[in-house]
């Protein structure tokens, strides 16, 4: 494996050397990218390298950094070996370039990227609506989307659930658990 | 003699009678509910005692089971099925999303109280219902069926303002034919 591992880092950093790795144990490896290269650098794995077949396009709201991170994940059969290229685009901005030429596959998760996040694709033509239908607000996956204040705008709420405890609350209150300190702050 | 009102008593009750003991349910599943229907129906609990049966199509069927979590989307499908289904109809709802939203209450994408937007006849609690509870909710309909009071659909018809214009709220674009029967 870690021959495999030195073979591809030299191989891409060979033609991008701005391109920069991260090493994890067992069968994964990160590359971190600039995302003009990323048509590219999937292109070489895909074609050069024989990372054929693309698992998932998952995608990492960086709210505090006011950035998008797009990591495509590849995988080959003939190494057994996930690699994870990162890629950031700003918040203001999100305008990625288009692989669906590379995979076919890769619509279906630009059109979820696009519906539930509002990046952008260039020259991406597919049916606007996804798993919403005629959604006007926010996209709803972004961090900063305030989902309880929607649904209590948009939806009726039946009384009686004011009074709700807070489980961690409840438990220590039971049963005198102690619960650490870093847990506390996600008490509602 | 039809028209004499102890005979349409006699008749009413031999109706209901018969209804309550044939209720066929679509087999339509909207949430993770679905999944407590096939040990209901098969021979564990074997639904089919208390006349209970699966039908294929919203024309055929008596009863629209709401198991679960209805998004908005769903919400639309839902409608133009239960408008489809002919009298007598009747909705039973299922697990605690249909009552006040269960856990999703804060999402953005499914509805929370169901007898806003469709006539419930009868809520089951539980998330999920076991079996044993479904049934109970299905004697409880058939109870009220015998007392002529599964009238869902009646307040629907006579409300149906109410119920259009909370559907409309969260369906903005309405491109849904009428079925006015």
């Amino acid at each position: 494996m870690k021959e495999i591992k030195s073979k591809i880092i030299e191989s891409i950093k060979a033609t991008y050397p701005e391109a920069t790795e991260k090493d994890y144990d067992g069968n994964r490896l990160d590359f971190y990218v600039n995302k003009q290269c990323v048509p590219s650098v999937l292109t070489l794995l895909k074609s050069g390298l024989g990372y054929i077949h693309l698992s998932h396009i998952a995608f990492v709201d960086w709210l505090e950094e006011g950035e998008f991170e797009l990591v495509y994940i590849v995988w080959s059969p003939t190494d057994k070996l996930k690699i994870f290229v990162r890629a950031r685009v700003s918040r203001e901005n999100p305008l990625m370039p288009n692989i669906e030429s590379i995979w076919r596959q890769a619509n279906t998760y630009q059109r979820e990227a696009r519906e539930m996040y509002g990046i952008q694709f260039e020259g991406f033509e597919a049916p606007h609506d996804f798993v919403l239908e005629d959604w006007e607000d926010m996209p709803p996956m972004r961090r900063d989307f305030d989902t309880e204040a929607y649904a209590d705008k948009t939806f009726f709420h039946r009384p009686g659930r004011e009074d709700a405890l807070d489980v961690r609350e409840a438990i220590i209150e039971r049963s005198r658990e102690e619960i650490p300190d870093f847990a506390k702050k996600y008490s509602r | 003699m039809i028209n004499d009102k102890n005979s349409q008593k006699i008749v009413d009750i031999i109706q209901n009678w018969a209804r309550k003991h044939s209720l066929f349910v679509l087999a339509y599943g909207t949430g993770c509910g679905a999944i407590e229907i096939p040990p209901t129906m098969t021979s564990r609990y074997d639904a089919e005692r208390f006349g209970i049966r699966g039908a294929a199509t919203p024309r055929q069927a008596d009863v629209l089971l709401i198991t679960g979590y209805l998004t908005t989307k769903t919400l639309k499908r839902v409608i133009r099925v239960y408008e489809q289904m002919q009298d007598p109809k009747y909705i039973i709802g299922f697990g605690s999303c249909t009552i006040n939203g269960g856990m999703y209450y804060d999402s953005y994408n499914t509805i929370k109280v169901l007898d806003k937007y469709l006539p419930v006849d009868v809520y089951i609690n539980g998330c999920m219902p076991r079996p044993e509870s479904v049934i109970s909710g299905f004697v409880k309909l058939q109870q009220l069926i015998q007392e002529g009071k599964g009238n869902g659909a009646k307040q629907y018809k006579e409300n149906l303002d109410y119920y259009r214009a909370n559907q409309k709220k969260i369906i903005p674009n309405w491109v849904m034919p009428d079925y006015n029967w």
